[in-house]
């Protein structure tokens, strides 16, 4: 076994993973963590539809910045996907996307302050990276034969129209279409930092323990989610997309001074605008870096090492549940409504659920984001193993998982995995805003004491951390020859 | 069609925009630290908001927001005009916003006092120090922003201990408010917390303690806390004198349900020095450049 | 002039050189069948005439190079997309003009698949693509034609159309064929290939199906 790479690799994380364990802070703190989730799920029984007002408005608000962001995300991603074989281009893209919806909403309160456009900007500017590395992949992959024999003369659009396009439109609308659905769920923990969608009223609902509101808030995210092939019609979006501008919400004007006064007083190092010159920035850098960002990067590294392994125990745990190898319809779609739910709540709010239940610890974080990234993966391998055919004569049960099932499964088990690390990553990172010590808690206390300098400087860390481990996750991808279409 | 299409998209953009822009441009907007629970505040601000339109008779709205940066933020933006601070945040808003001025405190505001309290499992007592025991317990803060439920303890900690928090308790976090803190300690899920003796009376009040599980160990000394803090060009938009009526409204404010709601007996007359002491101790304390 | 002569044909796959070095001279008028085993460096030597004549060329390439998601129509259509502005191009891809709908269901009508006009590519059977690919040549209308196997799906009737459509249009032609009677029923000329090198070069009136069959 061990001269199989594959296993090789994946024992040196699994040995990382168990380290991590015995550094992090993992620990159940709440007095009563079972009576708290009992009531959550007593909430949940019991949902409130009619606490809030606002709560309709939550919801379309939530749509209307979902649509509105992605859409201008994949209309520019898709422009920079047409020069993404420019390095500067690609570099910029890795770095936009590097930074999580969250703290992009983060730096545009500070000076858009409750403008639609905060809301807006935050999922578009990360997603117009993401739509535009994945839209050129597709667009690389198309068949080059047809180009190719246009008369000579055809004009670069018209070629890019006839031969490229037609191709990759399927791809390209499937892809966009998924990833409408994260918009959604981008668009609803923008609530979290006080944008008027659905994760608004969810924390306000939850840190007041009125888990029936709570609930009710979550079971209509979900309809709206698991509803979408329903409502989302090709017909439809135009229709859609004109609307939901109207639906953002007032907001309060921009005032153009504050955007000036970020950029060129804000975020300049504190040292550099008191004229304390260059002995101040390094004294300055080097407190930041010893005091915030060097324990923020170690945690952020143990925490996403640790979920990283627990994604891939709970998605092998995970896949015979909806497999059809495994067990009879009925367990089939009682596990396929497991897992819906598991990947359809965004990582952010299943840890800030259970940090309310558990106490602020790594664990919650690591259950959360094992949670929400195992059920996406579970689903992925569970509906590849639905392709396998095996002889009649085949052994059943846990023979049947480890000997038929999982060695079949495995490389594209490891490859959705790697694809995924980056992603822990960057959600590892922002769960510090909930109180785990991790970046985001340091720029979160930066942004709380009006120091936009050092959050800026975390800001950049954080993202440059993420592009080291997509750098290396895709490495390790290539070295194992695992191939993957792209899952957010 | 196309062009129809996209000259549609660029006229909705532009009405979304123009709604924006009119729908407050002469709204006198006002917002709160959310030191509390939201719906407490919901409940009290809109009470206040439709006290000061019928003063002032111009359209008064307030907006909750999520933390004391963007209070303090919307605040310097200009996209508030008046904000109910606590004692650092207001300090840090004013050092943002030349011009901008506190207004009126409660008259509890003057010498407010922290309570730290402690789960029953710990077994301390109430003393004239904060207890020696509290060291190598679970501690809870409020938020980061909070004179009250930071600021002010975590100098008294330092005070007695020098050391830091993190250092002298075995897990220190944040628990979001004051409310929140409470509930925490009571919950068991922090041994010990501090927070904003006035939460801590109207929960008693209300009933809503269970002082069987949590008490109070400490009661720290007095120091000024919240305060109303308004923008020094509130005048040019809303007409001479508008800072003065605001002030006046505010101190005249007697409906006893409103200032139940705070809960404070009454307003009086604020200065910027009044907060002098708060600005220090954050400066020393690294939380104010 | 729609002939040529290139004299330093050659290409390598790898270290193994799979064509030439050979000299090919095409005068005008001709139709030259490139006839040889499979493997011989009949598609490879189309390849590199295509590279060279590229703006006096159509091509029906082996592998035909469709776009699967494209109704035949646009995939005709495609061949004169240099002859139009690009408003016109991009409305017909949404809306195609009615001249070009007539020219192009005739040309259809004339290969039989005139009731496909509007279905895409992707849906269509081996033969059917193959007379799409054909289509498209045809109606980029450039003085030359180079074929690979263009008539390998097609049923015997067919395959005569076929032919007899290309050669009839095309004033000059060079098609890789390895149906040896249809090679000497409709080209003037055979070229024998065997190991990338000419082994056979003679008019197809001196030849009788049995001199070619040695190469194979």
């Amino acid at each position: 076994m061990l001269s199989y790479p594959t296993v090789r690799v994946s024992l040196l994380f699994l040995a990382i993973a168990v380290a991590g364990l015995f550094v992090a802070d993992i620990a159940i703190t709440t007095a009563n963590p079972w009576r708290d989730l009992g009531q959550f799920f007593i909430g949940v029984a019991t949902p409130n539809f009619f606490s809030t007002e606002g709560l309709l408005t939550a919801l379309l608000r939530t749509v209307a910045f979902g649509f509105v962001g992605v859409a201008l995300g994949s209309f520019f991603g898709f422009l920079l996907a047409l020069v993404y074989r420019l390095l500067p281009v690609r570099i910029f893209c890795a770095f936009i996307r590097a930074i999580h919806e969250l703290f992009w909403a983060l730096i545009f309160l500070q000076f858009f302050g409750f403008h639609p456009l905060t809301g807006v900007l935050a999922i578009a500017i990360p997603y117009a990276g993401i739509f535009a590395k994945v839209y050129s992949e597709i667009l690389e992959e198309s068949d080059p034969e047809p180009s190719r024999l246009l008369p000579p003369g055809t004009s670069a659009i018209a070629s890019f129209l006839y031969a490229r396009i037609p191709d990759c439109w399927v791809q390209i609308r499937t892809y966009t279409a998924y990833r409408l659905e994260c918009g959604l769920r981008s668009s609803a923990i923008l609530g979290f930092v006080g944008l008027p969608t659905l994760g608004f009223y969810l924390e306000s609902s939850f840190s007041q323990g009125m888990y029936s509101d709570a609930g009710a808030m979550l079971i209509l995210f979900y309809v709206l989610i698991a509803t979408m092939p329903i409502w989302v019609r090709p017909k439809l979006l135009p229709a859609y997309l004109l609307a939901a501008p109207f639906f953002l919400g007032e907001g309060f004007p921009i005032v153009w001074g504050n955007v000036e006064r970020f950029f060129t007083e804000d975020i300049v190092p504190s040292p550099l605008r008191n004229g304390e010159g260059l002995a101040g920035l390094s004294s300055w850098l080097g407190d930041v870096m010893i005091t915030e960002a060097l324990p923020g990067i170690w945690n952020t590294i143990v925490l996403t090492q640790v979920a990283l392994v627990a994604t891939g125990l709970l998605s092998l745990l995970a896949f015979p549940l909806i497999s059809k190898h495994f067990g009879g319809p009925v367990r089939r779609t009682s596990g396929h409504v497991f897992l819906v739910i598991a990947r359809s709540t965004p990582e952010y709010i299943l840890a800030y659920i259970l940090l309310q239940l558990w106490g602020p610890s790594m664990l919650p974080a690591v259950v959360a984001l094992a949670l929400h990234n195992g059920g996406i993966i579970g689903h992925l391998i569970g509906r590849q193993t639905n392709a396998i055919e095996l002889r009649p004569d085949a052994p059943t049960g846990f023979t049947r998982y480890s000997w038929e099932l999982v060695p079949r499964v495995y490389r594209s088990f490891l490859a959705f995995l790697f694809y995924r690390w980056e992603i822990i990553m960057r959600e590892t990172a922002i769960l510090g805003i909930l109180g785990i010590y991790t970046l985001g808690f340091y720029v979160d206390s930066a942004i709380q004491n009006i120091q936009f300098d050092r959050a800026m400087i975390l800001i950049l860390i954080t993202a440059s951390l993420n592009i080291g481990v997509d750098v290396l996750g895709r490495f390790i991808r290539r070295k194992l020859a695992l191939q993957t279409m792209p899952t957010c | 069609m196309i062009t129809k299409q996209i000259r549609k998209w660029l006229v909705s953009g532009f009405l979304t925009l123009a709604v924006a822009t009119t729908a407050s441009a002469q709204t006198f907007v006002f917002t709160a630290i959310p030191d509390e629970d939201e719906t407490k505040l919901v409940e009290r601000f809109r009470g206040i908001a439709d006290y000061l339109s019928e003063q002032l008779e111009v359209d008064v709205r307030y907006i909750p927001v999520k933390s004391y940066a963007a209070a303090i933020s919307a605040f310097r933006n200009n996209q508030v005009q008046l904000a109910w601070f606590g004692g650092l945040s207001g300090v840090q808003a004013r050092a943002l916003v030349p011009g901008s001025e506190a207004l009126a405190q409660g008259v509890e505001d003057q010498a407010f006092y922290n309570y730290f309290i402690a789960h029953k499992s710990t077994g301390l007592e109430r003393a004239d120090e904060l207890p020696e025991g509290v060291r190598g317990k679970t501690f809870t803060f409020g938020s980061k922003g909070s004179t009250s439920g930071r600021l002010i303890p975590e100098y008294h900690i330092r005070d007695r201990f020098n050391e830091a928090p993190e250092t002298v308790f075995s897990r220190v976090g944040f628990s979001g408010n004051h409310t929140r803190t409470l509930r925490l300690v009571e919950s068991g899920t922090y041994d010990v917390g501090a927070l904003n003796y006035k939460v801590w009376e109207k929960e008693l009040e209300d009933g809503n303690i269970n002082t069987d599980d949590v008490k109070i160990i400490w009661k720290t000394p007095g120091f000024p806390n919240y305060q109303w803090t308004i923008r020094g060009d509130v005048d040019e938009r809303f007409g001479e004198g508008f800072k003065d009526r605001v002030r006046q409204a505010l101190l005249d404010l007697d409906d006893p349900a409103l200032l139940e709601s705070f809960p404070r007996e009454g307003f009086i007359p604020a200065s910027n020095d009044d907060y002098e002491p708060i600005r220090s101790v954050a400066s020393e304390l690294g939380i104010i450049d | 002039m729609s002939g040529f002569a290139f004299n330093d044909l050659s290409a390598s796959f790898g270290d193994k050189r799979v064509v030439g070095p050979l000299s090919l001279e095409v005068q005008q008028g001709q139709h030259v069948a490139l006839v040889g085993k499979s493997g011989a460096g009949k598609s490879t030597l189309i390849k590199l005439l295509y590279e060279r004549l590229t703006h006096q060329a159509s091509l029906v390439p082996q592998g035909l190079g469709l776009v699967n998601a494209l109704p035949v129509f646009h995939n005709v259509f495609m061949g004169q997309l240099d002859q139009h502005p690009l408003w016109y191009n991009t409305l017909t891809l949404i809306r195609p003009f009615r001249k070009d709908r007539d020219i192009i269901g005739t040309l259809l009508n004339g290969l039989s698949i005139s009731e496909k006009q509007w279905v895409p590519a992707a849906s269509l059977s081996g033969g059917q693509r193959q007379r799409v690919a054909i289509a498209r040549a045809l109606y980029r209308s450039a003085p030359m034609l180079l074929a690979d196997e263009p008539i390998s799906a097609l049923d015997e009737p067919m395959a005569h159309l076929v032919m007899k459509a290309l050669t009839d249009q095309f004033s000059t032609s060079v098609i890789a064929l390895h149906d040896v009677d249809m090679a000497l029923a409709y080209c003037t000329r055979i070229v024998g290939i065997q190991d990338g090198r000419i082994a056979l070069d003679q008019p197809a009136s001196e030849l009788q199906a049995a001199d070619i069959m040695a190469l194979y």
